[in-house]
């Protein structure tokens, strides 16, 4: 066993709180799994050494916030190096929303009874989380009810901080939501980040998960979502990769009719990785769901996506579509994508594809004899690769907050 | 304006143009005529600083600066427009922001202070009716699904936007309907203000007979072989390239 993990599960063996019972059982996984190595599977591409290499320290919070997105109006719950921050969080929630923290003890039977039951426990740094997460919050939105003000759950991390936050979520039936779960911070820190998300039937969920922690960071996390019968998530990821970043996507189609869409953008610079392993299980018939994974590389980066759809044998009628585009900025780069299917219903429609392309020297010819410098003329073009992704989005404050950052992203990129 | 003297331009170690001079004043509207493959893009496409159009020998100059020394924005932002002969698509970017970032470039190349947004919008909009263009295709992709005719008239568009000093149109009027080559004729006429200099490249007499050209050269096998008025497109009209006593179509195999 890895020293980091010895530690790591001495450390978990103190905590004392009312989620141990379910902390009890992952600590239990967790002694009987391997460290992930380059043999592991699902780690093949994302070496996670230099985590036992670097040191970090538990530390009382005292970073910045994460930025402010203009125009949102949320309602806030603010995290500053995993600890909750009472004052610049929001304090009075509209009728049919409850949000209490995980810190503050157990809050309901369905919370301890929901801790890691979506999240499957293959994931190794989500059973890390489970034994070590004691904060985050717990959602709960009441049936019927709609919540127009989007819920911002706002993430910034610190040089040195090791942080492990957990996310709850219950959306009541016809329930209606949108949550932003944000990240952000570029120095080395380590921290996980996982969420589990409960759609009674009929609840429709908008999410956007802004991964954009950068550099330095290492981040592992996942969102694991539950939807029962004529649910609908639309789900939205930007990954900005990192010395380390990993996210974990299921998606769980539980019931019929339920619906899913993910779409995901994410964007390499210098050496930074970014690993997502997506899970999409239709169990029952007649659900449908869509991924669209855009992924831009530069320099000396690394993509990696893993997508797999299971459809099980009774569920019949199902539509599934994946989509990976990528585009390749630089030859030092590398993409690694692999689609995993495994369809045991035979009335299903399932799409697939993956693309890797170069950014055309074409268009680029053509934008720069119209007086664009390489540059801007690399942005226009790295931009139009995803835009379309941005225009989908249905939370215009997040898109016109995001579309500069990526611009920018990209002009710090280089074509070679 | 423009003034080329004894270049020579290499394609994939492939000599095209071969000792070619050409020299045009302000104002002034010269036509390049000559046979497929002669060529007239690679001309177009040196000058524009296209990537594998190597410039062996001889100059290249816009109102005295230098060419062939800038770099493919630079040229363009010193006021030479190409009007390609088949513009390329890029979806995702959609014209209006296109045109935006490089009306932007230009006239900061120029010192001018930026657009503001409505300003541009109604410019856009203007350009955009005067090429008979739905408005709707300053929000589609660059090019993306256009026919062949609208990106010809897109083209246009753009040249009208950027106000260049010296227009390149490398067969602006090719696959154009009977409406369409006089809109493309009107657009280029508009742009005609005494100063601003047109070279324009194309097969047929009848944009000629919209645009009236200074003078009309034929470029065969790297070269201009011949130059003369406007009668000149209406004798190669009437019999072709061949009567041309320097011009052999065998003449470039039988010398290699
Ligand atoms: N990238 C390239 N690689 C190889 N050959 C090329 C390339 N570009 C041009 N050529 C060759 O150079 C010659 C001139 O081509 P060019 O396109 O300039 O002709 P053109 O006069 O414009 O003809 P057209 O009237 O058909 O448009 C042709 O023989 C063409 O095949
Ligand atoms: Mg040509």
């Amino acid at each position: 066993m890895s020293s980091w993990l010895a530690d790591t599960i001495e450390r978990a063996e103190e905590v004392n709180d009312w989620l141990s019972p379910k902390r009890k059982k992952s600590l239990s996984l967790l002694k009987d799994t391997r460290w992930p190595t380059r043999k592991t599977e699902a780690w093949r591409y994302t070496p996670v050494n230099n985590i036992e290499r670097a040191r970090f320290n538990v530390v009382e919070s005292q970073g910045a916030p994460a930025t402010d997105i203009p125009h949102l109006n949320a309602i806030d719950i603010v995290f500053i190096d995993g600890i909750y921050n009472a004052e610049l969080s929001s304090k009075h929630f509209p009728e049919g929303l409850t949000i209490t923290q995980l810190s503050e003890g157990n809050s309901s039977s369905w919370a301890l009874d929901s801790f890691s039951k979506t999240k499957p426990e293959r994931h190794f740094f989500g059973l890390i989380n489970d034994a070590l997460a004691t904060q985050g919050c717990i959602i709960d939105i009441a049936a019927d009810a709609t919540i127009e003000q989007p819920i911002r759950i706002a993430q910034s991390f610190k040089q040195g901080t090791q942080t492990h936050t957990r996310i709850l979520m219950r959306l009541g039936e016809r329930a209606s939501a949108c949550v932003i779960e944000q990240l952000e911070g570029d120095e080395l820190c380590f921290n996980t980040s996982f969420a589990e998300y409960q759609l009674a039937a009929s609840a429709k969920l908008e999410h956007y998960r802004l991964a954009m922690q950068c550099a330095d960071a290492i981040s592992l996390g996942g969102c694991h979502f539950h939807l029962a019968e004529k649910a609908k998530l639309n789900s939205n990821l930007i990954g900005f990769g990192s010395q380390l970043s990993r996210v974990d996507y299921d998606i769980i189609h539980a019931g019929q009719f339920t619906d899913s869409k993910f779409n995901v953008i994410y964007l390499l610079d210098g050496k930074e990785l970014f690993d997502l392993h997506s899970a999409i299980e239709h169990t029952q018939p007649n659900g449908k769901s869509e991924q669209n994974i855009r992924c831009i590389v530069a320099d000396h980066s690394n993509a990696i996506f893993n997508g797999r759809i299971h459809i099980h044998r009774d569920a019949q009628k199902i539509l599934a579509e994946m989509n990976n585009r990528n585009l390749l900025m630089s030859e030092n780069a590398q993409i690694n994508t692999k689609p995993e299917l495994e369809i045991y219903a035979d009335d299903v429609r399932c799409a697939h594809g993956a693309t890797i392309a170069e950014i055309d020297k074409e268009a680029m010819f053509y934008l720069q004899s119209r007086g664009l410098s390489r540059n801007e003329a690399q942005v226009l073009l790295s931009f139009g690769f995803i835009n379309e992704l941005v225009d989908l989005m249905n939370n215009q404050a997040v898109a016109q907050w995001l579309r500069p950052i990526l611009k920018q992203r990209f002009a710090a990129m280089e074509v070679s | 304006m423009l003034k080329i003297t004894d270049l020579q331009v290499k394609v994939a170690d492939k000599d095209i143009i071969n000792g070619l001079n050409l020299h045009i004043k302000p104002g002034e509207v010269h036509a390049i005529m000559g046979p497929n493959g002669a060529g007239k893009s690679t001309l177009s496409y040196a000058l524009t600083g296209r990537d594998g159009y190597q410039v062996t020998r001889g100059s290249a100059s816009l109102d005295d600066q230098d060419l062939l020394d800038m770099e493919i924005d630079q040229r363009a932002t010193a006021g030479l427009f190409l009007a390609f002969q088949y513009p390329v698509e890029i979806p995702g970017v959609s014209n209006m922001e296109f045109l935006k970032v490089a009306v932007d470039a230009q006239r900061l190349a120029r010192g001018a202070t930026k657009y503001s947004a409505s300003e541009f919008l109604k410019l856009a909009k203007a350009a955009c009716k005067q090429v008979n263009l739905p408005l709707s295709f300053l929000k589609r992709g660059v090019n993306e699904g256009f026919s062949g005719g609208e990106k010809k008239r897109n083209e246009i568009m753009q040249m009208i936007m950027l106000e260049p000093k010296l227009c390149i149109l490398d067969e602006s009027d090719s696959g154009l309907d009977i409406d369409a080559l006089k809109i493309v004729a009107d657009g280029i006429n508009s742009q005609r203000d005494g100063k601003r200099s047109f070279l324009v490249i194309t097969h047929y007499q009848r944009l000629l007979d919209y645009i009236k050209p200074d003078y009309v050269h034929v470029l065969a096998d790297g070269k201009i072989v011949k130059s003369g008025g406007p009668e000149l497109a209406l004798e190669l009209e009437a019999q072709g390239y061949s009567w041309l006593e320097s011009y052999d179509r065998n003449a470039g195999d039988a010398s290699e």
